[in-house]
């Protein structure tokens, strides 16, 4: 039996299944709800400081904001009140009175008419659990072999807690490519498919049935083969299909070892055409990561933590300190910095930006200088000076950029910018390389005009996927079919590529696409110059290019473009990717 | 001691109002104080919580441009009161190296 789900992290992982759930057997209890609230806290503690080590700063606050929570006064004295009658002869009694103040607590916050603030409930519920567990001692089933998880949703502290190596894969009846348990596999480095509708029941009926087939014994788990490309979970596979299954987990080994080997090396296809590999970044701190991975420079380095969750805006030191940082530790290599890309979704106090409708379509990125360009401007100056600053060339770049008057207001914030500068006598870069995202359907059809007037461009494949197929990026209702490899996107890109030929300037891709690795040969065949992604993807990336040949890629393209689906064009890549590595076929 | 208690009313203006990272930064700052802090949501008319618990403060449901209440009593409740009024007046200090002890 074949399930399908979304593809959310690469990799290939075959092996017993295993279910979210308590242990049977349990340890020693802890029936004292304070001590036990206190190590729950200790352990989320740990675990934020070991996400924070792999460069997960959102789920490191989520782990943080828990730890508090597990200790918080209200929750404890709640839980006192309701255990007060219950003697520590029964730790089950206090830990489902616990995790009953949690679930109380959780509901009083999904209640709450705000999105933000009702998703904490969840996380509440989690905290729960686990002091409950606790309590109880009792303990998650920690597989007791390497395993791929299946449940409903994995709460992501649990995925970050599974000791390092037990967890051969991630398969999600809920979630999407951009929940925690699928941003945490893919920084952990295992496959994930989320999104398999009818999974937990399939699995139930699964291990019925193999219960009831053999009698002796204990009951076996489920074999399983996850495909994190394909997005495939594969139950009981057939001796053929596991046989093409570790084939290909075979092949990923030896190319992950043959990957890292590369490291330090450029990006290049195997009759050399160079391809530079770069990062993107969500702040200067990102920087060794990125460096360690081997980026050959920044291709986006997204500014908005200087600007969002304050009252106030950054002031033009602030951002130098921060733009100069990032310049520095890529010590000459190019920074793609991207202008702030804020619209009436963030609402910043100090823009006073009236809520909108439809915030994607609305006033956002460089569309807010057709009110006012002080932000921007004031961004523009920061970026000149940290050049000089760092003594490096900086590239920056516009984001939401649909006309050409938007490209013709942008080089007049550049040349201003500059000019007040050299009016105050402030050091600054002699010289920005300004370019453009391209991720609005106009923007890609009007490329030729746009190429004239700007340095490069920088693909935004998530936003240009969703304005192209008119499908918001943000629901997961619509996750399985906005895909990026879709024809339509594809022929946008194509467009954006040609138009940027006339012109001679580089046109890099800097959206989810260009680090998947069917996306990004895809990508170079339509002839793209620069792939820009998470560090964490580089290698595969550069490992998959080295062994195609430009010609490859082309016919690829060129198959692609004629595609009707975004399948057929994932089916071509594939085959093209799935050959063996530096061997030909027999 | 109760008549000896400080009050004082202060808008929320950071974009996320009291969620997540601005509210944890709030709970840590006043559970520093010896003080019993009150903290209530008077844009819609909440009960009071204790601003040392961080479920309190977020079911407060305080969005941006919600103005509290902070009731403070205790040895150092003008210091307590202060801090926290300017601590939420200033934003609440998202930029991750003002937020004490997330560093680590």
């Amino acid at each position: 039996m074949e399930l399908r789900g979304l593809p959310a992290a690469p990799g290939v992982a075959i092996g017993p299944a295993w279910r979210y759930r308590h242990a049977a057997g349990r340890g020693i209890p802890l029936p004292d709800v304070r001590a036990a609230a206190d190590r729950a806290s200790e352990e989320l503690l740990a675990l934020a400081d070991r996400v924070r080590a792999i460069g997960r700063h959102d789920e490191a606050a989520i782990f943080d904001a828990q730890a508090m929570m597990a200790v918080d006064p209200m929750l404890l004295d709640e839980a006192a009140a309701r255990v007060a009658a219950i003697g520590p002869a029964d730790p089950d009694a206090l830990a489902a009175a616990v995790e009953a103040v949690a679930r109380a607590a959780a509901e009083r916050l999904a209640s709450l008419p705000d999105e933000i603030l009702a998703a904490r409930a969840a996380d509440v519920r989690d905290v729960g659990s686990r002091i409950a567990r606790i309590v109880a001692g009792r303990e998650i089933a920690l597989p007791d072999r390497p395993s791929i998880a299946i449940a409903d949703d994995l709460p992501p502290s649990v995925t970050a807690e599974l000791p390092p190596g037990s967890l051969l894969g991630v398969a999600l009846e809920g979630g999407s490519p951009v929940s925690h348990a699928a941003i945490l596999a893919r920084g952990l480095g295992i496959p994930a498919v989320v999104a398999i509708h009818g999974l937990v029941a399939a699995l139930d009926a699964a291990e019925a049935a193999a219960e009831a087939a053999g009698e002796d014994g204990p009951p076996q788990p489920l074999l399983l083969g996850l495909d994190g490309e394909a997005g495939t979970l594969s139950v009981s596979p057939s001796r053929d299909a596991l046989a093409r299954l570790e084939a290909r987990r075979e092949q990923r080994r030896h190319a992950g070892a043959a990957a890292r080997e590369l490291r330090g090396r450029p990006g290049m296809t195997a009759d050399g055409q160079a391809v530079p590999l770069l990062a993107n970044i969500g702040r200067p701190e990102d920087a060794p990561r990125a460096l360690d991975a081997g980026a050959e420079g920044v291709g986006l380095f997204r500014t908005e933590f200087l600007f969002i969750g304050r009252s106030d805006a950054p002031s033009e030191d602030e951002q130098v300190a921060a733009y100069a940082a990032a310049l520095r530790a890529f010590g000459g290599r190019p920074v793609v910095i991207r202008l702030a890309d804020i619209g009436g979704d963030k609402a910043l106090p100090y823009l006073h930006l009236p809520p909108e409708d439809n915030p994607f379509l609305g006033v956002r990125g460089l569309r807010l200088c057709y009110e006012d360009r002080g932000l921007i401007r004031t961004q523009v100056r920061a970026i000149a000076r940290a050049g000089a600053e760092a003594d490096a060339v900086p590239h920056l770049m516009a984001p939401m950029v649909s006309t050409h008057e938007d490209v013709v207001m942008l080089r007049e914030i550049v040349a201003d910018a500059l000019a007040s500068l050299d009016a105050e006598g402030v050091a600054r870069a002699a010289r920005l390389v300004v370019g453009i995202m391209v991720e609005v359907p106009s923007a890609a059809l009007c490329a030729a005009e746009l190429a004239t007037d700007v340095d490069f461009f920088s693909i935004g494949s998530n936003d240009l996927t969703q304005y192209v197929l008119a499908m918001d990026r943000t629901n997961a209702r619509l996750a399985a079919v906005a895909d990026a490899l879709h024809p339509a996107v594809l022929r946008a890109i194509r467009a954006t590529v040609d138009g940027a030929d006339g012109r001679g300037i580089p046109v890099a891709v800097c959206g989810e696409l260009a680090g998947d690795p069917l996306g990004a040969a895809v990508l170079v065949g339509l002839g793209v110059d620069e792939l820009s992604m998470d560090a964490g993807a580089l290698d595969e990336v550069r490992m998959l290019l080295s062994r195609v040949t430009t010609a490859e890629l082309r016919d690829l393209a060129a198959t692609a473009l004629r595609a009707r689906t975004a399948a057929e064009v994932r089916a071509a890549a594939s085959a093209l990717l799935a050959r063996p590595a530096g061997v030909p076929a027999d | 001691m109760g008549e000896m208690s400080t009050a004082i009313e202060v808008d929320v203006r950071n974009p996320s109002g009291l969620h997540a990272r601005p509210a944890a930064v709030f709970v840590k700052a006043a559970s520093g104080f010896r003080a019993d802090v009150r903290v209530a949501n008077v844009t819609t008319g909440s009960a009071e919580v204790s601003a040392k618990s961080i479920l309190g403060v977020l079911g407060l449901g305080v969005s941006a441009g919600h103005r509290i209440s902070l009731r403070v009593e205790g040895d150092d409740e003008d210091d307590a009161a202060r801090t926290l009024a300017d601590l939420v007046a200033g934003g609440l200090g998202e930029a991750p190296a003002a937020v004490p002890g997330d560093d680590a």
